[in-house]
């Protein structure tokens, strides 16, 4: 028990981290996946041919090339903590399956609910906004519960560029205790309570946005 | 939600260490290679480069900003600017002489063959070594050493070569019976053996002998000259070997 209240001592300065950028990595990833979704389904053929390819690309190189791009090349112009590089570059990855799972949720509302509201006079813009988003919203939280748990692991990778989050607190203590099972162990508990914290308060929006049937 | 999502933005940057701040010089290491670099539980670096680091900076009059990097990285952030001074338990090995360069040698360095506690392998030269399943931790020049000298020889099946990106993992699997030699520098190696019941089978420096230096970005000849005239002072003045007392280096 005492071994085990050194590990949580190790670890627990790594957990604001860890939620600080995975929140920050969502809230990013979410604004660029609505954005995407919309011009993937409403755009014309260069918004549309832009969005895929972002979607498509950024999905296929793994994120820790990302974090690394994005630290070590694209912060040669621009000044960026290994924070926010590695906040930012979640995001982005992010971005690209959240965009797979807004497009998702507006192809899933009704194709008449478009034509209805340009019937009563509606513009393009307005519809989407007033119409077809929040019902999409509501359909994409059962998916964005799970991309929650995802960019929470892969926010692990950016120790690499030397942020201190959970998993390299985790390696440090492994390290200077020489109890990896402990150290390691005691890290999966932390990963499993913080996920559980934000799906049950995803879980909380989405009983607050549903249909009362 | 938007404000709050602000003060989360701005909580990150406050957060986030400020590189290059005035006349501080920022030190990356990779903080998980007791006894030279780790961390307490308050996640303050300790250890003999952390110690020895700090009283280099005492000596040339600089504060010390230590970051903790993978030691992968720490040459790409010397290299980008990101860092001006690596001490990671380092070697001046060729391939990196290429892309940083290297303060004096501040501390020599041996091998170590380490084993199962209750093993009956005997080790007497480190070629003995080629009949066993052999773990080393990856980059190292014991790495190196065995890959050039066993594997590529055909001493040793690149089957029976297990590399470990941390020694912890490495003691581990020998514990296990996973593997049965490991073949690390020998100063981690007492604590090692000490925490996961292994024993030290040789101490040697027919492989591998070299030094521990500090890096700094190529071309930095103004600091590199403060950082080797400070470590020639704390050797003379006998702190070195004090710090080397302090965490038992061998």
């Amino acid at each position: 028990m005492d071994s085990f209240s050194t590990m949580v001592q190790f670890l627990l300065p790594g957990l604001g981290i860890t939620l600080l950028v995975t929140l920050i990595a969502l809230f990013m990833g979410c604004l660029i996946g609505v954005f995407m979704a919309v011009l993937r389904v409403y755009g014309n053929t260069f918004a549309r041919t832009v969005a895929t390819s972002y979607s498509i690309v950024v999905r296929a190189i793994p994120v820790v090339v990302i974090i690394f791009i994005l630290y070590f090349v694209i912060s040669e112009f621009i000044d960026l903590s290994a924070f926010m590089a590695g906040a930012v570059a979640l995001g982005f990855a992010s971005g690209a399956y959240q965009t797979e799972i807004f497009r998702g949720a507006i192809l899933s509302v009704p194709q008449g609910q478009m034509t209805a509201a340009r019937g009563i006079g509606m513009g393009r813009g307005k519809a989407i906004r007033c119409i077809i988003m929040p019902q999409a919203l509501r359909i994409a939280i059962p998916s964005l519960i799970n991309e929650v748990s995802l960019v929470l692991k892969d926010s692990s990778l950016v120790f690499v560029i030397g942020v201190p989050e959970l998993l390299r607190r985790a390696q440090y203590a492994s390290a200077s205790t020489m109890k990896p099972l402990l150290a390691f162990g005691t890290a999966a508990l932390f990963y499993i309570l913080l996920t559980l914290v934000l799906s049950k308060f995803l879980e909380a929006v989405e009983q607050r946005f549903s249909l009362s049937s | 939600m938007k404000k709050f999502f602000g003060l989360l933005l701005m909580a990150g940057v406050f957060l986030t260490t400020v590189a290059h701040a005035g006349d501080a010089i920022v030190v990356g290491t990779s903080a998980d290679y007791p006894p030279y670099e780790y961390t307490d539980a308050a996640g303050d670096f300790v250890g003999f480069d952390m110690d020895l680091i700090r009283a280099i900076g005492e000596k040339i009059g600089k504060k010390v900003k230590i970051v903790d990097m993978g030691f992968d990285t720490l040459i790409a952030g010397l290299q980008n600017g990101k860092i001006d001074v690596v001490i990671a338990a380092m070697q001046a090995s060729d391939e990196r002489k290429k892309m940083v360069d290297f303060s004096n040698v501040y501390h020599e360095i041996k091998d170590a063959i380490l084993v199962k506690a209750d093993s009956d392998i005997e080790i007497n030269s480190i070629h003995d070594i080629s009949q066993y399943k052999v773990a080393s931790q990856t980059g190292t020049i014991q790495e190196k050493w065995i890959q050039e000298n066993l594997v590529k020889k055909g001493k040793l099946a690149a089957k029976d070569y297990f590399s470990y990106e941390r020694v912890d993992n490495a003691a581990m699997d020998i514990k296990a019976g996973r593997v049965d030699v490991l073949h690390i520098i020998a100063d981690p190696a007492l604590s090692l053996a000490e925490k996961n019941n292994l024993k030290i089978a040789l101490i040697t420096t027919e492989a591998v002998s070299a030094g521990q230096s500090l890096a700094v970005t190529k071309g930095n000849t103004e600091l590199l000259t403060l950082i080797n005239r400070a470590i020639e002072e704390l050797k003379a003045e006998g702190i070195l070997q004090e710090l080397m007392d302090k965490y038992k280096l061998l």
